[in-house]
């Protein structure tokens, strides 16, 4: 039997058209967090929205490509992080890194030093909002990209490294690595908004 | 070679906060956190600075930008 079936055809174009419009409601109830990560993975608002604008064209067009039942979030900001990394080779080189001696103390010391028998949990209050984004942006764009996945995007490693295509020990050091750039840059705005 | 507890309890601390270790390191990682004090104030610090991190400056998308993106839809 080779003749077209119409109702077939008409039942497969309906199923279609009802998988893609939730998909696209699925993706776009996730456009809140695509937009908090985009908004610390690069300096400004405006390449932040366009970043999101160019991830959600991307996922709208390809979105056959996602196969349902998957980690939807992680698809969508592979495509983030993808867009991110090719704007990124555009545009800048990961500067060599300055050799690191200092433990992931470092900061948490500088701060205990400046306010003594402070609560802990309250010590980190003295340090700006500022200063924080600032921190951040001033991590190689390979390293903040895990930790803002992580910190920020709250994903777990191994959905970091599926969504960076990279093994998980190099998340792993990344994040390392990462975070103590982070912690170290606070530390030094600490130091120089104390003096 | 013995390990100080402590140089592994600072390893440990991080992968804690990220839900990340197994159930034997994290019952290794609670019962050094539970036995000292040195540890457990670098935790609370450590805890309290990834919190201030994520909710830093998170200024709520812009309802232009949303509207762009329920444009890029497909249209039926």
């Amino acid at each position: 039997m080779s003749e077209a079936q119409p109702e077939t055809d008409a039942r497969k174009i309906a199923e279609d058209a009802r998988d893609r419009v939730r998909f696209e409601e699925e993706v776009l109830e996730l456009s809140d967090q695509v937009y908090r990560v985009a908004r610390r993975l690069v300096p400004t608002r405006e390449e932040a929205e366009d970043l999101v604008q160019d991830t959600y064209a991307r996922a709208f067009r390809s979105w056959r490509s996602y196969t349902p039942g998957t980690n939807l979030r992680a698809w969508l900001f592979r495509i983030l992080t993808n867009l991110n990394i090719d704007r990124g080779r555009k545009q800048q080189r990961t500067p060599d890194l300055q050799p690191m001696e200092e433990g992931d103390y470092y900061l948490y010391n500088r701060l205990e030093e400046s306010g003594a028998g402070e609560d802990e949990a309250r010590v980190v209050e003295r340090l700006s909002q500022d200063s924080i984004v600032d921190a951040l942006a001033s991590v190689p764009h390979n390293y903040r990209d895990v930790v803002v996945l992580v910190d920020i995007g709250d994903f777990s490693y191994a959905d970091a490294a599926q969504i960076l295509d990279v093994p998980i020990g190099t998340v792993m050091s990344r994040l390392h690595r990462g975070r103590r750039i982070l912690k170290q840059s606070l530390a030094e705005s600490a130091v120089a908004e104390a003096s | 070679m013995v390990v100080d507890p402590c140089e592994k309890c600072e390893e440990l601390i991080q992968p804690y906060l990220d839900r990340e270790l197994t159930d034997v390191e994290k019952v290794e990682a609670e019962a050094h956190l539970d036995s000292c004090s040195y540890c457990r104030k670098r935790y609370t610090f450590e805890a309290s600075l990834r919190r201030y991190v994520r909710t830093a400056w998170t200024e709520p998308m812009p309802v232009e930008l949303k509207a762009k993106l329920s444009a890029l839809r497909t249209p039926l």
